[in-house]
């Protein structure tokens, strides 16, 4: 073949980068506007209502309200929605992939938009961590002095990775599976894995309990021996979940991005989530080594 | 090949189970629109797609706009200049027509909200969907649909545009003033026009490549491959069963188009699709006219 026409242009990495955030902030708008995200913020607030009234009526114990629905409530109506959210946005463009395929973004940039798109509802759950803490302060304890304010951060905190996480698990099936219902099924495969989760706290206090327990993606840290028993916070190290559930979102995301991603792109990814994998790993291994003794919640 | 060459193909095959999509094609393109016709089947989509760099062929080379789009910088680069319309495209069910075409402008880097946003309205405007940007595009007519997918193949003016059946499902009215933009893009542009429609070809395009089986059939001017149906079409009064195909006109004679003249019957000046029937033969009779 003879010489064909010669252009000079060579790679722009920064019209890459602003294409990442263009399209991150085209993905958030898509997100903010969803349906399911929408319906899960009307139940966060509705819920926000309803504790509030529990709280303001003396009717309702602040500190298990605070640290279990303060994680469940977000995992729930943010992370387990979010994750047919994620999916549905990952999958609309489908139809459309001959088109998208042949422009300039490749698939790992609209992956990663997609991926950042997944702070939407984490900066939803973020008021909700904020309301939280508004609430702490409006109707005071009694609260446990053996749960530290950093360990109590950091149960509540977790709640902000739920809703990110779940996103993220649809945005990494969207990509990987192309059946209509795979959102869903992943859906239930979170919530399944979150239920086995709570077998451990059915365990005597122990270390193999905390990591049955802490193992889960989305987990409540507050049981009770039975109805009329009183309450009590499960074992193990809350700041180390925490580090292992937000490493869990990078390997969440990284996986969604391997699927678009060839040549040196991809070797680098897989080494990122293959260190993902192990940190996390070691994350739970410190969550679940640290003291499984619980601690018994006052009553309100 | 020379140096005004966008497109460079050398020897590229391309099979599907077993079934041979493309074998061993040789092809090159320059500014200008070439029209690619031939039966369903024949390659053409394929050709397409692996031009659009979104198909890798089993052998052959692949040179476009000066690049050889092997690594992820140099498939982004000859990215941000191709403009491609897919056959079969869908659309996300809550996009409106701006919405999705801005959508694609951001994919082909268009970074700047002002800048992309009158971009946008430029390419709606040439396809003449200016007026129901803001539907959704279910609820867009079929045509409708094909004019967006259109126009964002327009974004930027690209070097290359690829259109697989551009005009399939327009009204004639629609098609005539597809017709005026793609001839204005033709201009400037490497331009690929796919399609069924012989008439396209015959009004839009210099050249004309004719595919079946995976091979090239005919590659040349539009008027060579018209002229090779000179003397081999008549009109007569009943049909000629010895013709290669043979059709009653809205004037009540009919045409019939083959190698021997039937009795009492008058030459006709020969269209481009009596060529592609003619250089088909009964291929084109089975696949294409039944379409």
């Amino acid at each position: 073949m003879t010489t064909l026409v010669q252009h000079t242009e060579t790679p722009d990495p920064a019209a890459t980068h602003r294409t990442l955030r263009t399209l991150a902030g085209v993905e958030a708008r898509r997100y903010a506007r969803h349906p399911l995200f929408l319906t899960g913020v009307a139940l966060m607030v509705w819920a926000m209502v309803g504790m509030a009234q529990g709280l303001a009526s003396g009717t309702g114990d602040a500190q298990l309200l605070l640290v279990s629905d303060g994680t469940t409530v977000p995992a729930f109506f943010l992370g387990v929605l979010g994750v047919l959210v994620g999916h549905r946005l990952t999958r609309s463009m489908a139809r459309s992939s001959e088109a998208v395929e042949a422009s300039p973004a490749d698939g790992v940039t609209r992956t990663a938009a997609l991926c950042l798109a997944c702070l939407v509802p984490g900066l939803a759950a973020v008021v909700w961590l904020a309301w939280n803490y508004v609430a702490m302060a409006i109707w005071p304890g009694p609260y446990s002095a053996a749960i530290s304010s950093t360990n109590h951060a950091a149960m509540l905190s977790a709640g902000v990775v739920y809703a990110m996480g779940g996103p993220l698990v649809g945005v990494m099936v969207g990509r990987w599976t192309r059946f209509p219902g795979a959102g869903l099924v992943a859906a239930v495969v979170l919530v399944g894995w979150s239920l086995l989760g709570t077998f451990g706290l059915l365990m005597s206090a122990s270390r193999v309990g905390t990591l049955v327990h802490l193992n889960a993606p989305f987990t409540t840290w507050v049981s009770s021996d039975s109805p009329a028993a009183a309450s009590w916070v499960a074992g193990g190290s809350p700041g180390w979940y925490l580090i292992y559930v937000t490493l869990l979102c990078g390997v969440a995301a990284s996986a969604a991005m391997l699927h678009e991603a060839w040549g040196a792109q991809r070797s680098r990814l897989v080494r990122v989530w293959a260190v993902l994998v192990g940190l996390a790993l070691l994350a739970l291994a410190l969550a679940a080594a640290s003291d499984p003794t619980r601690i018994l919640l006052p009553r309100g | 090949m020379t140096a005004a060459t966008t497109v460079g193909l050398t020897g590229i095959t391309k099979k599907y189970h077993g079934t041979t999509a493309l074998d061993a094609i040789d092809l090159s393109f320059e500014p200008g629109i070439t029209g690619l016709l031939g039966p369903n089947g024949a390659g053409k989509t394929t050709l397409l797609r692996i031009i659009a760099t979104v198909l890798s062929p089993d052998a052959g080379k692949v040179r476009l706009l000066g690049r050889t789009p092997a690594t992820p910088d140099e498939l982004a680069q000859v990215r941000r200049r191709l403009g491609y319309q897919p056959q079969e495209m869908g659309f996300p069910r809550a996009f409106t027509g701006f919405g999705f075409v801005d959508y694609m402008a951001v994919l082909k880097e268009w970074t700047a909200r002002a800048a992309r946003h009158d971009e946008v309205r430029r390419v709606l405007d040439l396809v003449d969907l200016g007026d129901v940007a803001t539907k959704r595009v279910r609820n867009l007519s079929g045509g409708q649909r094909r004019r967006i997918a259109l126009a964002q193949a327009m974004l930027g003016d690209p070097d290359l545009m690829l259109l697989d059946e551009p005009t399939t499902g327009v009204d004639p009215e629609q098609r005539v003033s597809l017709r005026q933009v793609l001839s204005r893009a033709g201009e400037r542009s490497t331009v690929l026009l796919s399609t069924h429609q012989t008439e396209d070809v015959a009004a839009l395009c210099d050249r004309v490549v004719v595919l079946d089986q995976g091979r090239v059939r005919f590659d040349g001017a539009v008027r060579d491959l018209v002229a090779t149906a000179a003397g081999r079409v008549w009109m007569a009064d009943a049909p000629d069963p010895a013709a290669r195909a043979s059709w009653r006109t809205g004037t009540g004679s009919h045409r019939n188009v083959g190698e021997t003249a039937p009795p009492g019957a008058e030459l006709a000046e020969p269209t481009l699709e009596d060529a592609y029937l003619l250089l088909l033969g009964d291929r084109a009779l089975t696949t294409e006219v039944a379409a």
